[in-house]
């Protein structure tokens, strides 16, 4: 039991970045009412993207980090007119399309990464990674891992900045007024299109950046997608369907069950325990763990 | 669409169907055979897929949990319980009927986007689950007597898809039951307001598409007689299910059909010549979903047919008197 307050520690400070994965995830379906299943697939990019830039060009990871968002946002804007042009398809059910069309992306993405970057497992080197805080009373101790708790001020600036965007902002208000009624949106000149590629090029370069961070507190693979796409949903489910305030509570919860699968149990066992839980919370409360989803 | 012209159809599929009864005679090639087995036995599981997909909108990513629980009841059943054979896939395919129901019942109250990556989670736990647990054999599979005779798996993998294929026909081309599952499919509020209960409906399909999909997985194990939790609970079965229906047009009987024929002999062409490049398949198989969901949103039919008839031809509701709802689920 000493070690407990350590394991809480860590799966709060890895639940943090869960929280980014999770919101930006939620943006996207606000907006466009898809679901990306390739959310693990571009988390798996963006960290195999910031491994290599980090050998090539010496930098910190953490320094990366904007080139990173600017690469994949610049490449979601790119892919996202096609995304469209399917679910405002009119046969058959463009919704539905919309998601095999993901999937499809997230099965090219996860075949190409293995194919350049191998099936070997990395981890990003980055400064902060071998430093840690400790701290001692008596017989409680507990060690902040500095690396972890870049993650939790990273997690901290990327809400700060998209809440400001979301809420202050000409361009944010557009995307709630998408998220809330498209055909009124449109009449009062929000242009549909445009709002919706951006922010799913928000949402892919978030996605990559975190994927970043991810492959210097843990590690980078390229068969990691499904393990994450999972894990969004998870924490977007557990919340309540698009009840953001709902997030970081539920992502919490999730590094703290993986954090201690990890220590106490066997980690290979942590997607059933997900999904065991993921099922008794949609047995008994479908719209989430604080019934306020839809 | 006049019922001549679908009982037309049928006609054309019993055809096949004769034609198929009689490959084994006319051949004794078993590698042939055996490409034939596997053939039919993706028909079926394309088939199953798209009753949950075409007809219902839920896209299951769990449909390798079915086939693997066949594939394993069947196993365990026969080489722990020393059941026969016939027994241990009906057993199997009840267990797989009991699944989809305790499954379908939180899953399915999900929008079908995220239904689509629950099933998966769920599939991916269970693949684990088999993968740790010692009575399955772990990572090492299960290994069962072999019963070496390609015309009898030819013929048993046969006779489920097609009476999969003809079952399926008359309950969603012919009885009220394909119609409820379309109301469902284009506004389930709508279909709730004509006095349907959708969740029912919903499990019900889902059931309806396990119990086909457990009876291949459990023919398909004492074929091969070896499975392990990659060959059998692994993604794969689900993606190429995806593909297949997505390919030759969901929502109808006949497109799953003509994608699995296609998108398998592309497959069996590629491990013949391209083996080397395993993960080149996977590539290969995300571009055709993506491609042909911006290009071919009715699938491959689905174009044959625009071509041929007015452009006004009604390809969703081959049933042709389904009432046509708006397709937004939501505002």
């Amino acid at each position: 039991m000493e070690i407990l307050p350590q394991v809480l520690l860590d799966g709060i400070m890895l639940g943090a970045v869960y929280i980014i994965i999770a919101i930006a995830f939620s943006l996207v379906y606000g907006v466009m009412h898809v679901i990306d299943f390739a959310v693990g697939e571009w988390i798996m990019l963006g960290a195999f993207t910031g491994f290599h830039l980090t050998q090539w060009t010496k930098v910190d990871p953490f320094l990366l980090l904007p080139l990173v968002f600017l690469i994949f946002g610049g490449l979601g804007y790119l892919i996202q007119p096609l995304l469209q042009r399917v679910i405002s398809g009119h046969k058959g059910n463009p919704l539905l399309m919309g998601l095999v069309f993901t999937f499809g992306l997230s099965l090219m993405f996860r075949g190409l990464a293995q194919t350049f970057f191998g099936f070997y497992s990395h981890s990003i080197p980055s400064r902060f990674s071998t430093g840690s805080f400790f701290f001692e009373k008596g017989s409680f101790f507990l060690t902040v891992s500095t690396v972890r708790l870049a993650g939790l001020v990273y997690a901290a600036i990327i809400t700060g900045v998209l809440h400001y965007l979301l809420k202050h902002s000409d361009f944010g208000l557009g995307v709630r007024a998408l998220a809330q009624h498209k055909e009124a949106a449109g009449l009062m000149g929000v242009n549909n299109k445009r709002t919706s590629a951006y922010v799913y090029a928000i949402y892919t370069g978030t996605s990559a950046m975190t994927g970043v961070l991810i492959g210097t507190i843990l590690s980078v693979s390229a068969k990691m997608g499904p393990e994450y796409t999972i894990f969004a949903f998870f924490v977007v489910v557990l919340a309540g369907m698009g009840y953001l305030a709902g997030v970081p509570a539920a992502a919490l919860l999730l590094g703290v069950i993986q954090s201690v699968f990890l220590v106490y149990l066997d980690p290979g066992y942590t997607l059933l325990a997900v999904f065991a839980l993921l099922y008794v919370i949609l047995l008994v409360s479908p719209t989430g763990l604080f019934r306020k989803g839809v | 669409m006049a019922p001549v012209h679908k009982d037309k159809r049928l006609l054309g599929a019993l055809v096949v169907f004769a034609a198929m009864l009689g490959v084994p005679l006319a051949m004794h090639d078993t590698f042939f055979l055996r490409v034939l087995t596997e053939a039919i036995m993706w028909i079926g599981l394309a088939l199953s897929f798209d009753v949950l997909a075409g007809y219902t909108g839920y896209l299951n990513f769990g449909h390798s949990a079915f086939f693997g629980i066949g594939a394993y009841a069947t196993s365990l059943l026969m080489m722990k319980a020393h059941w026969p054979f016939p027994l241990a896939v009906l057993a199997g395919a009840m267990a797989a009927a009991v699944a989809a129901l305790v499954i379908g019942m939180p899953t399915l109250r999900l929008r079908g986007a995220y239904f689509a990556i629950a099933t998966w989670a769920l599939a991916r736990a269970i693949q684990q689950f088999a993968l740790v647990s010692s009575f399955t054999g772990g990572p090492d599979g299960m290994r069962l007597t072999a019963y070496l005779n390609p015309q009898y798996f030819y013929y048993v993998m046969l006779a489920v898809t097609a009476s999969t294929f003809f079952g399926l026909w008359f309950l969603l081309e012919r009885a009220p039951f394909g119609l409820k599952l379309k109301a469902v499919r284009e506004d389930q509020e709508s279909a709730k307001a004509l006095g349907l209960n959708p969740t029912k409906l919903k499990i019900q399909a889902m059931v309806l598409s396990a119990i086909p999909t457990a009876l291949l997985g459990g023919v398909f194990a004492y074929w091969v007689t070896f499975i392990d939790p990659g060959s059998t609970l692994g993604d794969l079965v689900s993606d190429q299910a995806l593909v297949m229906v997505v390919f030759g047009g969901m929502g109808t009987l006949v497109g799953p059909v003509v994608g699995a024929v296609l998108i398998f002999a592309f497959k069996t062409l590629f491990w013949a010549y391209l083996s080397a490049y395993e993960v080149l398949y996977i590539i290969i198989l995300g571009a055709v979903i993506a491609l042909s969901v911006v290009f071919l949103p009715d699938g491959a039919l689905g174009m044959v047919f625009r071509r041929r008839k007015a452009p006004e031809a009604d390809l969703e509701t081959p049933a042709g008197h389904a009432p046509e709802f708006p397709n937004e689920e939501e505002a």
